[in-house]
């Protein structure tokens, strides 16, 4: 049995998770190349145009792999916190997938409630069921999984930079250096530090979120928002950047709660779609550091 | 305490009786306007959604006819919708307006208690007695499900009409009248009338009209400016509409939800497609479809406003429920720039479509 895993949307930060749980099922993983051109190209080819381009990329991730492998893993992640929510396009993403692209292999469709193990075991049991029919077998998968997710700390952190910036927004638009053309080393040759949510305490974020009169029932939107006011209010970084892609509903509202509460510090917001040029990213960004360079 | 509240479809006719009931002053902000949305986009955040700007216009065009207290229900699902009250509060904050806001939440994610309160700010206003309060409640509730249920027959009986235009009418005039009711109690006493009024309308049994079912983003199919006008204009082209989302229909989900009872056959239909709910109304809207199909209509026309996540999804997922079961389906996606010319050429070509296949080309000769 061979698996194919989509290296789209969320697989930058559940990698280790969905790699390990297939693994262990005794499953031949592929998964597709980085991202690149022609993933672009497929994936504009076969996604519907009003969604957001880290969506037409993962369907071109999809295509690229499907006559590889005999089913997908298309993880549909529907909640990771209690009362909380992330876009609801994850939620319908099997569905859009096999209605987009014609001649697709199995895929899994069992929903994700990340809040517990036992709904992740829920999860589990129905995915890993077309692999083994060993229930230990899944079990034991999941656990390992679990456990190799729990070890993984992504994000950056830099240190030793004169300037540092704090890099917001949904995790897959800041770690596919492709959907970002490379601006963590963009901004670093340009002498600017980068640093992420991941690094910021978790109750730093309960704080600034329970200013608010609705508390934020998005997962990703509650980190970006946190993470970005507490670096503005306490002056930790000298900016924010924040990557977004274009028509993203869940950007539309953080942005605005962040410049809201963030009055005149420097904030940047960079637009993703499929037709962004390159030379316009890097003269925005260099506009960018040069005016934090003489407000310091 | 001067309340207001922004426009969607016929809530402003229950609204009305609730507020005349209650004793308490209220503004019905002018009807959705070209110039309520141009207010709108001008201070809304480029990329939110167009029934977000379209109801900044309704507050801003409420506030010069002296309102000061907005009501507005609010949501815990994954669409934006849920986070308008925080940002319309900082926005209108930001433009120099001192409104005050009454959030309606879910009891589930305010609390209880908070959300009496809520509600206890408006009920506080008015001067009647608690019996009176409640009475004022259960008329407006009435009201709403005569309006939708008078609107709802007279869309969809036009194909069937003798005289042209005499549906339309009939349901401008019964919309008309209603706002110069003074009192629910008068206001209830001519829905009633002008429901029996629709079953004295001659029709043609005979016709076979085509029939359309209007599916989509719930505030975009309710609220008529936003989608152009779309039912008036299938109206005047004989043709007969159906539309399950209402404000009606709307309440009875979210009482029914809880209990997991809300739109068991809807939900029936879509799990074919779709078979979890994903926010907004999305599996609503795959179901409708498969529904209309199942109950022989011609087709369905899918609007939604431009960056809509929940319709999205099922606006990919749309396209295979129409290969798979030979059943046209158009999406219209609009927004602040939505040209007329260009909406109306794609609603003739698709009626003109639908009359084609059922094989009566010359039907309008």
């Amino acid at each position: 049995m061979i698996v194919g895993i989509p290296k789209g949307l969320l697989y930058c930060r559940y990698q280790s998770f969905l790699d390990t749980f297939f693994y262990e099922l005794g499953a031949e993983i592929i998964t597709s190349p980085d991202t690149n051109k022609e993933i672009l190209n497929a994936g504009v080819k076969y996604c519907i145009d009003e969604a957001c381009l880290p969506v037409k990329i993962y369907h071109g991730h999809v295509a690229s792999i499907k006559d590889k492998c005999d089913m997908i893993a298309i993880p549909r992640i529907m909640q990771l916190r209690e009362r909380e929510f992330i876009c609801p396009k994850f939620c319908g993403l099997p569905e859009m997938v096999v209605s987009s692209i014609p001649d697709m292999p199995r895929t899994t469709m069992a929903p994700i409630y990340a809040m517990s193990k036992d709904r992740l075991y829920a999860w589990a049991k129905k995915t890993g069921s077309m692999v083994t029919h060993d229930t230990g077998r899944i079990k034991r998968a999941l656990d390992s999984a679990i456990h190799e997710q729990q070890r993984f700390k992504g994000g950056i952190k830099d240190e030793g930079f004169r300037l540092n910036i704090a890099l917001t927004g949904h995790p897959y638009n800041l770690y596919d250096s492709f959907i970002n053309m490379n601006i963590v080393k963009k901004l670093n040759k340009l002498g600017v530090g980068v640093i992420t949510e991941e690094y910021a305490d978790e109750s730093i974020i309960d704080d600034q979120v329970k200013k608010l009169y609705k508390k934020p029932f998005w997962s990703f939107a509650r980190n970006s928002y946190g993470f970005a006011v507490h670096s503005a209010q306490s002056k930790a970084v000298d900016g924010i950047i924040y990557i977004s892609s274009f028509a993203c509903g869940i950007d539309s509202v953080v942005i605005e709660l962040i410049k809201d509460k963030t009055d005149d510090f420097p904030f940047m917001v960079i637009k993703l779609d499929e037709h962004t040029g390159e030379a316009g990213l890097d003269t925005r960004v260099e506009a960018f550091v040069d005016m934090l360079e003489r407000t310091r | 305490m001067k309340v207001t509240f922004p426009h969607m479809g016929n809530i402003y006719i229950a609204a009305k009786a609730l507020m005349d009931g209650l004793g308490v002053e209220y503004v019905i902000p002018p009807f959705t306007n070209k110039a309520a949305l141009e207010i709108g986009s001008l201070h809304s955040p480029e990329e939110i959604c167009l029934p977000f700007k379209i109801m900044i216009g309704n507050y801003m065009q409420a506030i010069e006819q002296g309102a000061d207290t907005v009501i507005l229900t609010g949501s815990c699902g994954p669409c934006r919708f849920g986070e308008y009250c925080e940002m319309q509060m900082n926005l209108m904050k930001r433009l120099g307006h001192n409104l005050d806001f009454i959030v309606l939440d879910v009891p589930l994610d305010i609390g209880a208690k908070e959300l009496l309160n809520r509600i206890g700010k408006v009920s506080g206003a008015s001067t009647k007695t608690k019996a009176q309060k409640l009475k004022a409640a259960v008329d407006a509730f009435k009201v709403m499900h005569l309006i939708d249920d008078i609107e709802a027959k007279a869309r969809f009986l036009t194909g069937y009409e003798a005289t042209k235009g005499a549906f339309k009418r009939l349901l401008n005039s019964c919309k008309a009248e209603a706002m110069n009711c003074k009192t629910p109690e008068e206001m209830l006493k001519l829905l009633y009338d002008y429901r029996s009024r629709l079953d004295k309308v001659k029709t043609d049994k005979n016709k076979k009209p085509i029939k359309i079912a209007i599916i989509g983003e719930i505030y975009t199919i309710i609220e008529p400016f936003s989608n152009l006008y779309i039912e008036d204009k299938l109206m005047d082209y004989g043709v007969s509409t159906k539309k399950t989302l209402t404000p009606s229909w709307w309440y009875k989900n979210l009482v029914l939800s809880p209990l997991k009872l809300n739109q068991l056959e809807i939900k029936r239909k879509a799990r074919d497609y779709l078979p979890l709910g994903i926010g907004g109304h999305a599996r609503e809207c795959i179901g409708e479809a498969v529904l209309a199909h199942d109950e022989g209509f011609d087709g369905a026309i899918q609007i939604f406003p431009m960056g809509c996540m929940p319709e999205i999804v099922s606006k990919a997922i749309l396209p295979k429920i129409s290969r798979e079961k030979d059943f046209p389906i158009m999406t219209l996606v609009v927004d602040e720039m939505t040209g007329e010319a260009g909406y109306v050429t794609r609603i003739e070509a698709f009626v003109d479509l639908l009359e084609r296949r059922k094989n009566n080309v010359l039907s309008g000769c």
